[in-house]
């Protein structure tokens, strides 16, 4: 077993369905998976390391599950996070505005954590565009207000999926040693475990 | 079903084999009838595994065994809430109209088909609010629940007294468990205390989810809140239960089985689990399947088989957890109806079907739990007895035949004192689902009948035309076994003992002996 340090915490955030699973799915594992859609229970962690020029950065991926239900527990889940990936889905209103809270939720609570719009399912929009529901530059223009990168994706094509984790792992390597978050530095106990050693599964 | 002609053929016998209870027979002994708790086959040998209840009386003793909250939860429950029942602004109130459209089970509720499901289940609020109904939406469905809400003020002279409603072949069963009522109707010959069984499950499994302080404080709040909000996408995990009651000995028999497993190979694996230990952890689970590998426990907390029913059931419903590792809140209704666990569930190979489940008391404590799981896995993959585990795995079950009683066709045996039962797998006869479930539906018979609330039976021959039954019920363990039509009784009752000789033989292999704690 090999200790694996676990560089950057990156969360999933969005409503249920919208696909955030199927993005760590495609990302993590280059497939789609067809059948009936699972919601996620609870939350799902996976560890992935990717490569950035020299470097190595391994990713600590917290896919939430997007049900109301588990709302209260979702600050477990985002708490020191580098890097959120709210997700809405492109053909579902209702999706946006659930994205928007989650960015609310973000600017009050993790003032450091850098955020990435994803509008998920865009093969669904390329077969019949009058399934779009959010406009391009509706979407662009909540991003430059708050100051996130927008990406739109299609976890069935891969469309853009391997660049959004890209960017979320050249990101956190340009500006990781820029200033250190108070919590990261803290004494905080619940912090410190969740901090940045994790051991990875590939033993032998 | 044939249920009818089968019951007027049956006779009874109370007293013939009724075992003597002054007759202790040792351990090591060969079993014979006068069994007392303890000594039986299965019985495990230094402790139980789980709260000790025989869980059908459940109903009546509600809250005789909950356990007191050791952990004290409130605080942090108290936190959760607020931002569960915190207003929520316009915005958000926009898209909250979400909650059954990902449901699949659309059904023209006025069809014939709709009404002639054999077993209808629903859930609703004090208030009359559609929670959950088997088939078909709740929308479709909220002026039938109108209904039965004025049905349950009606009939329900102060809270919690129970009252059925039978007609027309059918029943209807008021469960009122505040604030939540449940109703189940019925075309099945399951008595009304069966019923209230498969409604206290569905209860729990709620509870399960939201813990029943989070839903005594939403209802105090707000009356009519539309619960479905919070249980939006969970309603699978109802479905599947409502199924496994259906074909799952386990639940009927307050019980879990066991993955066939040299003691040997099961003892290392318990102790790999034990020497994997952390603070907050209270429960280690592996599974296999449906089946328990071993469980191990704090020191001096039980886990209820409920409980774990639940577990099984929130593992094998949902194929979530293959991907990297799951971290969810759980309560564990009959361990704590108060607070949330915290549950690391991941698969030990990924296509493997190991499942660990790591219990734990800190939602904050995700890394050290997989913390545990690796220095469980470490030091297991190290062993040839993770090897005998794989192998075991190629044969999850048992062919009757083993046992070489003539004419037996499959049986089920519970270890009072374990909590654990064993049973061959189903025949060639009772290979179709229909065959399946209408045997577990013989076998609910014959637990009613074992179970009778005002004349309990002891032991119960029955002849029909497709099988012969025989159910047994000592103090230490309950036997129902199922015999091809041409057995004869004193067939039956010899093979009793036969049948006992050769669990006891081999209980190291099919029953958990030595359960560990840490
Ligand atoms: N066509 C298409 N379907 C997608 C895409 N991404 C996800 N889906 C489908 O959308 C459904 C939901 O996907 P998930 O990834 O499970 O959604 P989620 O956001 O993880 O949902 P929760 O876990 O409940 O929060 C599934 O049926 C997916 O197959 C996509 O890019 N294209
Ligand atoms: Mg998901």
């Amino acid at each position: 077993m090999s200790a694996m340090r676990v560089d950057a915490k990156v969360v999933m955030l969005g409503k249920e369905s919208v696909g955030k699973t199927s993005l760590v799915e495609r990302y993590v594992h280059h497939r789609f998976l067809v059948g009936p859609y699972q919601n996620t229970i609870g939350a799902a962690f996976i560890a992935k390391p990717i490569q950035v020029g020299e470097k190595v950065i391994t990713l600590g991926i917290w896919d939430t599950a997007g049900s109301e239900r588990y709302e209260a527990m979702s600050r477990i889940y985002y708490r020191g996070a580098r890097a959120a990936i709210v997700c809405y889905d492109m053909t579902d209103t209702s999706s946006f505005q659930r994205a928007r809270f989650w960015v609310k939720e973000l600017q009050n609570c993790e003032e450091h954590c850098k955020i990435y719009l994803c509008g998920t399912k865009s093969d669904v929009i390329e077969g019949d565009r009058s399934l779009r529901q959010i406009d391009y530059h509706d979407a662009q223009d909540f991003a430059d207000e708050i100051g996130a990168l927008l990406f739109e994706t299609s976890s069935k094509t891969g469309n853009n999926v391997d660049e959004l984790f890209q960017k979320v792992a050249e990101d956190y390597n340009t500006t990781a040693f820029q200033y250190m978050t108070p919590e990261e530095t803290g004494v905080d106990l619940g912090q410190k475990k969740d901090s940045y050693f994790y051991s990875c599964c590939h033993n032998n | 079903m044939d249920g009818e002609a089968q019951r007027s053929t049956a006779s009874w016998e109370n007293a013939t084999l009724a075992p003597v209870d002054s007759l202790r027979s040792e351990r090591a002994e060969s079993p014979m009838p006068g069994l007392v708790e303890g000594t039986e086959p299965g019985a495990g040998q230094k402790s139980a595994m789980f709260v000790h209840a025989q869980s059908f009386e459940d109903l009546t003793a509600e809250g005789e065994d909950e356990r007191e909250a050791e952990l004290d939860k409130s605080g942090e429950c108290a936190d959760e809430l607020k931002v569960l029942v915190g207003e929520k602004s316009v915005e958000e109130q926009h898209n909250i109209d979400v909650t059954s459209e990902t449901r699949t089970k659309e059904e023209d509720v006025c069809s014939e088909a709709w009404r002639s499901h054999r077993k209808h289940v629903f859930v609703l609020s004090e208030a009359g609010k559609p929670i959950y109904s088997r088939y078909g939406t709740e929308e479709a469905l909220s002026s039938t629940m109108g209904v039965m809400m004025a049905l349950v003020s009606v009939v329900e002279a102060d809270k919690n007294v129970i009252r059925s409603i039978h007609a027309d072949g059918c029943k209807v069963v008021f469960l009122t468990k505040s604030p939540l009522v449940l109703v189940g109707v019925s075309r099945t010959s399951q008595t009304d205390k069966e019923l209230l069984r498969e409604l206290l499950y569905i209860y729990y499994q709620i509870v399960s989810l939201l813990t029943l302080t989070q839903l005594n404080h939403i209802f105090q709040h707000k009356q009519n809140f539309d619960l479905r909000r919070l249980l939006a996408g969970s309603e699978y995990l109802t479905d599947n239960l409502l199924h496994r009651l259906d074909r799952d000995p386990g639940l009927l028999l307050s019980a879990v089985t066991c993955l066939p497993l040299a003691s040997s190979a099961r003892d290392v694996v318990s102790s790999g689990l034990q020497a994997a230990k952390s603070e907050s952890l209270v429960f280690s689970i592996l599974l296999a399947g449906d089946r328990l590998v071993t469980l191990v426990r704090k020191k001096d907390q039980f886990l209820h088989h409920i409980d774990l029913h639940l577990v099984f059931n929130l593992v094998g419903s949902s194929s979530s957890f293959r991907e990297g590792e799951g971290w969810t809140p759980i309560c564990l209704p009959k361990f704590n109806t108060a607070g949330f666990f915290h549950a690391h569930i991941s698969y030990l190979e990924p296509a493997s079907q190991l499942c660990l489940i790591l219990v734990s008391t800190d939602r904050e404590d995700f890394f050290n739990m997989s913390d545990c799981k690796q220095r469980f896995l470490e030091r297991l993959s190290k062993r040839s007895a993770y090897q005998a585990l794989k192998e075991a795995l190629k044969c999850p079950s048992y062919s009757v035949e083993q046992v070489a009683i003539p004419e037996l066709r499959h049986f089920l045996y519970k270890s009072k004192s374990s909590g654990l039962y064993t049973s061959p797998e189903f025949p060639e006869v009772y290979q179709s689902d229909a065959e399946q479930e209408r045997l577990m539906g013989l076998y609910q018979d014959l637990h009613s009948s074992l179970h009778h609330p005002s004349r309990p039976l002891r032991s119960f021959y029955r002849c029909g035309e497709s099988e012969n039954l025989l159910a047994w019920v000592t103090s230490g363990f309950e036997l129902y076994l199922c015999f091809s039509p041409l057995g004869t009784k004193a067939l039956a009752l010899s093979a009793v003992n036969k049948l006992l000789k050769w669990i006891r033989k081999e209980e190291d292999r099919l029953f958990i002996l030595s359960p560990l704690t840490y």
